[in-house]
């Protein structure tokens, strides 16, 4: 039972970590009609930011944190300006920005290599809380529960963001339609630069934290989160934040039990099996409300 | 200029409701569209003309209401099986193929019309090359009836709006329809061209075709239409011949607001 | 001859993996085509690797029949994909394509029986250099043919505009269909190809890495002719090599940097037939305004 109740909070930290990272990536999908491949390295970049931050200046766990956050929102905010902006006017579709997203991929990766010396690195044992912590009859780490009230807290702040703010309202409007938008009177370049920090910052959260939870920073770490983030988005519905924090959450418990229960060689295969599975026969996810059809 | 009654209704329009998220574009519209006539389909912008086109060629699907033509029930049918049946059209912002020629995009319009399968074509075979040749030479023909001919080989999209108008009849007429429907033949078009475009519709009804024709210019409509149907906000207004829809008072007031307006009117005349 | 040589024993292989690369952005070049983003194809070449690795290995049949049934293997695993797949609005087949080639990872590591699971698998026979290149000249004639014949027209309405080629009385369901079953079969080939020159193959083999190295190539040489693809393949394969001699540290910052100004400056690709058409319009109409002031002149 407390092997149950224990894998139980693993899988709810690890799928945590999912829904952080597939968060950003629906947003960008959703609103700026951008499939990019490069998300993952931004993951990346923040963990290797923090942990560079912390071993060469000693900055304290939260210092640590926002250096990534915003190290991520920043490189995201680049790649958007120097990638994507210019062919916004031209209209090359999903292809165009996605070859362009290949690009930064293998230029970041191949730079965060370096920056790590191809080496993986673990943040020093001392400079974050890794405490147990007993709730009830199960001990649970400090860094697990950081990462459980991460999402909790991105969540509702992002879905506030969009559903209540003025600036949320124009940023489902040039999701939906980005002549509408300009109608408007929405300034698309505001929306646009937001959604790509945003993007960049939870990809980041989730980096750093992440980071830290599997004691590896590695320049490949974004990739890893890449693969099952996509599927927390595509399995909760990419137009809704709570939808992809839920799936998120759901594949981190189902992989968990099924390496615990079953057989960990099956542990991915169930999960892109469902990512599939929901891409054919229920597009739109579980939660998201309307799809992308474009007359 | 009464319609024949001895003309058979080719095209059936009964009761169609098309809804977007609650609203109704098109809402109990119905109209009867006689073989052999050029029909003119007017009303207000966004009165659900362009919408009635695409329920037609199955673009879209209605959500109550039937559509037959020449016997056959159109609702549910996809648009490459309506095609087959014999209706084509235009589109109120043309939509060309961008990259193809000009003999291209036509040959492409020629696509039922071709013998020969897609596999003879891609092995070659001496039937599939002619069968090319012919359907090349149908397609210069049609060129030569819209007076693009000259400009065959030159990339479509550089021509101009009016050409390109021209190039888009000529591939709609390509699959040698029954039905063709114009959505906005002569927008940016000056009045010559435009009844040259008239004159046109007046050569494929000789020829038998039927032809509906959404068209804002209202000269055009009283000197070349026989009959005559006019939607507002997704119904029926009037119906009938041309000049008497025309001089109808709701459809002044539904064009211009204000029924005694009779300045602007003689205006758009 | 002897600096051709010397080229030979520096580039040789580079000629022959560029060759292989062709395959893959002929098949992926064979869906773009007909207006599908797809990544299936790393999908219909780990079916032609394995298949042919295994009727080698195990069955002992010859090359060519090896290379005769990847293509039967290919073009089968495409036609299950088409049919489950075209149903879907472009952005979801897009990600469910790439769905699949993660799952293709998942199913040969876990079937070390076919597979060699984890481990990967020997392949026992290799591919000369000249079969190779006449299995891409047959493959690329098939392409021409088909470019020049009514699939090459329907194929480009449907990419250009689905909704207008299907009130032509086009099938874009049908078009499509018929571009998945010929992406099948060239990437079941590839896989072959990719197979017999390696000669070892793992799950890594058939993974993200290839999906995004074909389609790189694909929109590289330009994706509106069968030529682009393989000029594509030539130079992506290529370009890492040489760089490799020059700046051996940051070859792959510059095949990442190359790919985003080429995106920038050239998104329709090196080989582009409408740029062709452009220019000339962009000449007659020179001429013919010179024509006129030359008129206007005179009279």
């Amino acid at each position: 039972m407390y092997l149950f109740v224990e894998q139980l909070v693993n899988g709810w930290a690890i799928g945590s970590l999912y829904a952080l990272f597939g968060i950003g990536f629906g947003l960008v999908f959703s609103t700026l009609g951008i499939l990019n491949a490069a998300h993952g390295t931004y993951a990346s970049w923040a963990a290797i930011i923090g942990y560079y931050a912390v071993v060469w200046y000693g900055v304290p766990f939260p210092v640590a944190i926002v250096c990534g956050v915003f190290g991520g929102g920043i490189i995201a905010i680049l790649v958007d300006q120097l990638g994507f902006q210019p062919l916004r006017s031209r209209r090359v579709g999903l292809l165009g920005a996605f070859i362009t997203s290949i690009g930064f991929w293998i230029i970041l990766d191949s730079l965060a290599g370096f920056a790590t010396g191809q080496q993986s690195l673990a943040f020093p044992a001392r400079s974050y809380p890794n405490a147990l912590v007993e709730i009830g009859l199960i001990k649970v780490s400090q860094i697990q529960l950081t990462i459980i009230a991460s999402l909790i807290v991105v969540t509702v702040g992002i879905h506030l963001l969009i559903q209540r703010s003025r600036i949320g309202a124009a940023m489902r409007a040039v999701g939906w339609n980005d002549l509408a938008a300009g109608l408007s009177g929405v300034n698309s370049r505001i929306v646009i630069l937001l959604t790509a920090f945003l993007a960049g910052a939870t990809s980041g959260l989730a980096g750093v934290l992440g980071g830290i939870a599997t004691n590896n920073v590695h320049f490949s770490l974004g990739e890893g989160l890449m693969l099952k983030g996509f599927a927390a988005v595509v399995v909760g519905g990419f137009n809704d934040v709570r939808g992809t924090a839920i799936a998120g959450i759901m594949l981190g418990i189902i992989e968990v039990f099924v390496a615990q229960y079953i057989s960990t060689a099956f542990r991915d295969g169930v999960t892109y099996t469902l990512l599939l599975g929901f891409l054919i026969l229920r597009p739109r996810g579980l939660f998201g409300s309307a799809s992308f059809v474009r007359a | 200029m009464a319609e024949s009654p001895e003309k058979t209704v080719m095209l059936d329009i009964d009761n169609v409701v098309k809804r977007f998220g609650g609203v109704a574009a098109v809402g109990g519209f119905r109209m009867k569209v006689r073989e052999a006539t050029v029909h003119g389909l007017i009303g207000p912008n966004g009165a659900g003309k362009t919408t009635l086109i695409n329920l037609i060629t199955g673009l879209f699907h209605a959500d109550e209401g039937t559509i037959r033509f020449a016997g056959h029930d159109l609702q549910k049918m996809a648009p490459q099986d309506i095609a087959a049946l014999g209706i084509t059209r235009t589109y109120q912002n043309v939509r060309l193929f961008s990259g193809m020629s000009v003999l291209e995009q036509v040959m492409t319009g020629c696509f039922l019309e071709k013998k020969s399968g897609m596999f003879a074509s891609f092995l070659g075979l001496p039937s599939a090359r002619a069968d090319w040749r012919r359907i090349r030479d149908h397609s210069m023909e049609l060129l030569r009836r819209v007076r693009m001919d000259h400009r065959a080989d030159e990339l479509a999209e550089t021509l101009s709006y009016g050409e390109q108008r021209r190039i888009e009849i000529a591939r709609a007429l390509g699959s040698n329809p029954k039905l063709i429907l114009l959505d906005e033949p002569t927008a940016g078009m000056n009045q010559a061209e435009a009844s040259e475009i008239g004159r046109l519709t007046h050569e494929l009804r000789d020829a038998g075709l039927t032809i509906l024709m959404v068209e804002h210019n209202m000269g055009l409509v009283t000197e070349f239409c026989e009959a005559c149907t006019v939607m507002n906000f997704g119904q029926l207004l009037a119906d009938g011949d041309p000049r008497t829809c025309i001089a109808n008072p709701d459809v002044q007031e539904a064009y211009f607001g204000r029924k005694n307006d009779a300045t602007r009117i003689q205006a758009l005349r | 001859m002897e600096a051709f040589l010397d080229f030979w024993a520096a580039y040789g292989s580079t000629v022959t993996f560029s060759m292989v690369n062709a395959f893959f952005a002929l098949s992926t070049y064979a869906v773009l085509s007909a207006g599908v983003l797809s990544f299936t194809t790393v999908t219909f070449a780990a079916v032609g690797g394995f298949l042919a690795a295994n009727m080698v290995g195990n069955f002992g049949l010859s090359i060519y029949a090896a290379f005769f049934l990847s293509a039967v293997g290919g073009g089968l695993a495409s036609a299950i994909v088409a049919t489950l797949f075209l149903r879907l609005e472009s952005h979801w087949m897009a990600l469910a394509s790439l769905a699949l080639v993660l799952i293709t990872r998942v199913v040969v590591l876990n079937a070390p029986g076919l597979t060699g699971g984890v481990y990967g698998k020997v392949v026992p026979m290799s591919i000369s250099q000249l079969d190779l290149l006449i299995l891409l000249v047959v493959v690329t004639f098939i392409f021409y043919r088909l470019h020049n014949s009514w699939y090459g027209l329907t194929a480009r309405a449907v990419r250009e505009d689905a909704a207008v080629a299907s009130t032509i009385g086009i099938s874009p369901f049908r078009t499509q269909f018929i571009a998945f079953i010929v992406s099948g079969i060239v990437g079941g080939l590839g896989g072959a190809a990719m197979a017999f020159t390696l000669q070892f193959i793992s799950p890594e083999t058939y993974f993200v890495g290839m999906a995004f190295t074909m389609l790189a190539s694909t929109v590289l040489g330009g994706s509106f002719h069968w030529f682009g693809p393989i000029v594509g393949a030539l130079i992506f394969t290529a370009l890492p090599a040489t760089m490799q001699a020059v700046v051996p540290a940051i070859e792959d910052v510059a095949k990442g940097i190359a790919l985003v100004l080429i995106m920038v400056f050239l998104p329709r690709g090196l080989i582009d037939p409408r740029a062709v058409g452009l220019r000339r319009a962009a000449k007659l109409r020179e001429e013919r305004e010179k024509r006129a002031a030359g008129e206007n002149a005179n009279g």
